[in-house]
């Protein structure tokens, strides 16, 4: 009965979830676009840092799903998190993420950046390939990892060789709270000492 | 007999199975079933069978680790970096490459005996054809002919020999100068240092310090390459040893893993 009972809520809520599998072609036109704009933005230098750092969180906001690769990277210590660190963790990690990114490639020029394929994945999404191509010095792949909810394509994860940056963030910043006594209230402060460095 | 068995019980350490840090945990879930405790969706449950997260985390040694880190780190600061800003900013881009592509060419006799030793007949192949082209037609390995040929550089080492045997990565190890790697890796440095017939040559020949100025050089190449990119993780990150933990880790396991991984990765759920 427990089984059946089981089987037949997760059915239920895996409907609910109305994810759908990602059409590859249309996840390489959503990340061609994106990361143009993102190169654009990140590399404008008539700009301000602030319109900048602004420009990238709309970017972040509209197109990354920041609470569910938050709600990842914070990992078994989500769970135990009080609605309160929840939001503030969410917000600390979104602005962090923009500020880190905001200032990072100011000193690039023309770079390009190319879709080289994708990959539909097991698990639903897709994984596009694409680089971005330096005039000088090596050119770096990225992969993205896309999904599809509600009709709204997003991405969740970027790849750098191989190296998802969700999980390597969620190594730190598990490091970051069993250090802090296991308490998630440490990555909190941890990021807020990190934004005010960046400011 | 001491270091026969002290070296077995170390090798003992590399086969012992990762033990998941915790329990696989169950949740309460008390909207659906009061005080029971089952797994509510697939998410959920994928997580409660695959703590992946505690594997990433192999650090039994850490304050020991921490402590070789922050000297390199400290040595960094004050030597290597400088020297390569410096090896930067006298020796020409182009010059610098060319040193880089010769010493990958110098390696790659490592690469074979690796490749043979995983029963990788082609990629032994490949990799003796890389290294024929590149030292004739790319003049002694100064120039990486055989990439543009379609034989792009396929790194094996020791380590990833013994990982391919099975032995799985061991406790995380961070090795004075040298930097990350692991248990297992640090066999396989030793390993390759042995393997390498430049070595052999150098030191039979009396002629050591060849052998010694080529690590050096090799150091010098590989620290200069990533001076961008260990700065900005050092800038960004919030813990920059974990991050350097995590991102030697994953890479390991990476190249370890023939045929591509799922990866774990956020995915949607139903809260969204």
């Amino acid at each position: 009965m427990k089984k059946f009972v089981f089987m037949f809520v997760s059915l239920f809520i895996w409907i609910q979830g109305a994810q759908a599998d990602v059409d590859p072609q249309q996840a390489e036109t959503f990340m061609a676009d994106i990361g143009t704009k993102v190169i654009t933005i990140l590399t404008n230098k008539s700009i301000s840092d602030q319109e900048r750092a602004d420009q990238f969180r709309e970017i972040l906001e509209t197109k990354f799903n920041v609470k569910s690769i938050g709600k990842f990277v914070l990992g078994r210590y989500w769970k135990q998190a009080s609605e309160e660190e929840k939001q503030r963790f969410l917000e600390l990690f979104k602005e962090t993420t923009v500020a880190s990114y905001a200032t990072r490639f100011k000193d690039y020029t023309s770079e390009k950046f190319e879709i080289l394929g994708s990959r539909p994945e097991a698990d639903g999404g897709v994984t596009v390939l694409s680089r971005i191509v330096r005039p000088r010095g090596q050119n770096i792949p990225i992969d993205w990892k896309v999904f599809e909810k509600n009709d709204e394509m997003r991405i969740y994860d970027v790849i750098l060789e191989g190296i998802s940056m969700g999980i390597t963030q969620r190594s730190e910043y598990s490091s970051v709270i069993q250090q802090g006594g296991g308490k998630v209230e440490a990555i909190n402060e941890a990021l807020e000492k990190k934004l005010g460095f960046y400011q | 007999m001491k270091t026969f068995f002290t070296a077995l019980f170390l090798f003992n350490l590399m086969l012992t199975p990762v033990q998941a840090q915790e329990d696989a945990w169950s949740y309460t879930n008390d909207d659906l079933h009061p005080g029971e405790e089952v797994p509510i969706n697939k998410e959920e449950r994928q997580e409660e069978l695959n703590p992946s997260q505690a594997a990433d985390e192999n650090d039994p040694w850490e304050s020991f680790n921490r402590g070789v880190f922050w000297f390199n780190d400290t040595m960094d600061g004050f030597l290597f970096d400088r020297i390569s800003e410096m090896y930067k900013g006298v020796v020409p881009e182009f010059v610098r490459q060319r040193v880089g592509y010769a010493l990958r060419n110098l390696s790659e006799p490592i690469v074979i005996a690796n490749n043979l030793l995983q029963g990788e007949v082609e990629d032994a192949g490949d990799t003796l054809g890389r290294f024929l082209i590149n030292s004739t037609v790319g003049v002694a390995g100064l120039f990486d002919v055989s990439t543009d040929l379609g034989f792009p550089y396929k790194k094996e080492d020791f380590g990833l020999t013994l990982a391919s045997w099975g032995v799985g990565p061991g406790p995380y190890l961070v090795l004075p100068i040298l930097g990350p790697s692991s248990l297992r890796d640090t066999f396989g440095r030793i390993g390759d240092y042995g393997l390498d017939p430049i070595n052999w040559w150098a030191y039979l020949d009396d002629k050591a310090f060849y052998s010694n100025i080529r690590t050096g050089v090799q150091i010098l190449d590989a620290k200069t390459d990533n001076l961008e990119l260990i700065a900005d993780l050092k800038k960004n990150a919030v813990d920059y040893y974990a991050s350097i933990r995590a991102w030697y880790q994953l890479r390991r396991k990476d190249l370890a893993t023939k045929e591509r991984q799922a990866l774990d990765t956020p995915r949607p759920d139903e809260e969204d």
